[in-house]
């Protein structure tokens, strides 16, 4: 399948999109520019002392790329720990400065939501009621138009 | 109750999506009973509210794909079936009644529609004697994705806003906004089933129709249609050198988007003024 192929299908059918009832964690990545944000639930179970991300969802205010990404990234991350989950952060993170910025904006939130959502599950095994953390994006989906000569 | 709503919910939505992915007569038959379901879900709502119960626009994410349109429509007879006698429960007798009489008609019919092959999901990308470009394709695809959940999502807003006010003005309003955002679901949708990308909206967040701030989301709303109005302008010139045909189309949508931004802009100064008044 290549890589049209495989946008058509995460947008036909997103994959872990939707809400969790009794999540252990959740956390929001949001962009200030516009309101656009990504909220994700994550359930966890502790396996050889270190938290496995069992179940992951995310619902999004914003456009169908936001959902494209929510949808590959919760799909790499789920079943994985979080060290591995934390890379694929950083791997998200790392390589929005090579993609175009409305695709980074959306990218960017949705692996800031999850890093936010695994920052609360670790912080609530100290207080359990600690509350939902908001990270906000560094990059804006708003694009600049060129003022041509014509203008 | 609230299970019923939801499951009603459902049932629009599917039945929607059945009426896209068929042809002929019983394609605007499924449409008129998406409406009759619509209507229920905003019967049980009303229910809901009346009894205090607390509710939301939550449902299950459901995946349509079927090979033949008979595969869906046993999926919603039996689904009809189970919210039947779900209905037993409510408490509303007379209600549940008229709905069990809507559906047992309903299943009858749907039972005995002539089946089809589907080509909705058939991921063709390419529109009915249409040849367009790679860009005005990928420019229409997104277009369509964007727009259809745009409408579900505005649907939900409206519906929701119309549930919770008493305010007979600002509800001619809002039923006329959503019989407009019910139209232009309905075009994307078919347009969608045409490409052979069919697929249900997701979720709405409640944050989005639980407006705590009707004033600002007016204001906003001006602002997306306005945005939409760019959108629709955009995609009539990338597809116009294809097809005269969709240009129009797109050019009639953006001229309709005037009726929407009319509209909230008097939605926005009867609620401006009815905060001044008090």
């Amino acid at each position: 399948m290549d890589a049209n192929a495989q946008l058509i299908e995460h947008m036909m059918n997103p994959q872990n999109y939707g809400s969790m009832e009794n999540a252990d964690a959740q956390g929001i990545g949001k962009n200030p520019d516009n309101g656009e944000k990504v909220l994700i639930h994550l359930k966890v179970k502790e396996e050889a002392g270190k938290p496995v991300i069992e179940d992951i969802k995310f619902q999004a205010i914003g456009c169908s790329t936001t959902v494209v990404a929510g949808s590959i990234i919760t799909t790499e991350a789920k079943g994985t720990d979080f060290d591995r989950a934390e890379d694929i952060v950083a791997f998200t993170l790392g390589m929005l400065d090579r993609v175009p910025p409305e695709e980074a904006a959306c990218s960017e939130m949705v692996a800031v939501a999850l890093k936010a959502a695994m920052d609360v599950y670790t912080q609530r095994q100290i207080d359990p009621d600690y509350p939902v953390i908001s990270y906000k994006i560094k990059n804006s989906c708003e694009t600049t138009e060129e003022v041509g000569d014509n203008q | 109750m609230k299970t019923v709503m939801i499951e009603m919910h459902e049932v629009w939505l599917e039945t929607m999506m059945a009426g896209f992915m068929s042809s002929g007569e019983k394609k605007e038959q499924l449409f008129d009973f998406a409406a009759i379901f619509f209507r229920h879900f905003t019967w049980l709502e009303n229910e809901l509210i009346e009894i205090g119960e607390a509710y939301n626009y939550d449902r299950n994410m459901m995946n349509v794909q079927a090979e033949r349109l008979s595969d869906l429509l046993h999926r919603i007879i039996k689904k009809l079936g189970a919210l039947d006698l779900q209905l037993e429960g409510s408490p509303d007798r007379e209600l549940a009644h008229r709905i069990s009489s809507d559906i047992r008609y309903i299943t009858g019919v749907m039972m005995k529609m002539k089946d089809e092959r589907v080509e909705a999901f058939s991921r063709a990308l390419k529109y009915p004697g249409v040849a367009l470009s790679e860009e005005a394709t990928k420019a229409f695809t997104r277009f369509l994705f964007e727009e259809s959940y745009k409408e579900y999502e505005l649907i939900l807003i409206y519906n929701y806003l119309k549930a919770h006010s008493d305010d007979a003005y600002l509800n001619r309003i809002f039923q006329i906004l959503i019989d407009e955002s019910q139209f232009h679901f309905k075009s994307f949708g078919n347009m969608m089933a045409k490409m052979g990308i069919l697929s249900v909206p997701r979720i709405v967040m409640k944050e989005l129709y639980q407006v705590e701030d009707v004033v600002q989301f007016l204001k906003d709303g001006i602002d997306e249609e306005l945005a939409a109005k760019e959108e629709c302008r955009a995609l009539s010139e990338a597809v116009g050198k294809d097809s005269p045909e969709l240009a129009a189309f797109f050019d009639f949508i953006n001229m309709q988007e005037d009726y929407h931004i009319t509209l909230m802009k008097d939605a926005l100064a009867h609620y401006t003024k009815k905060e001044t008044d008090v």
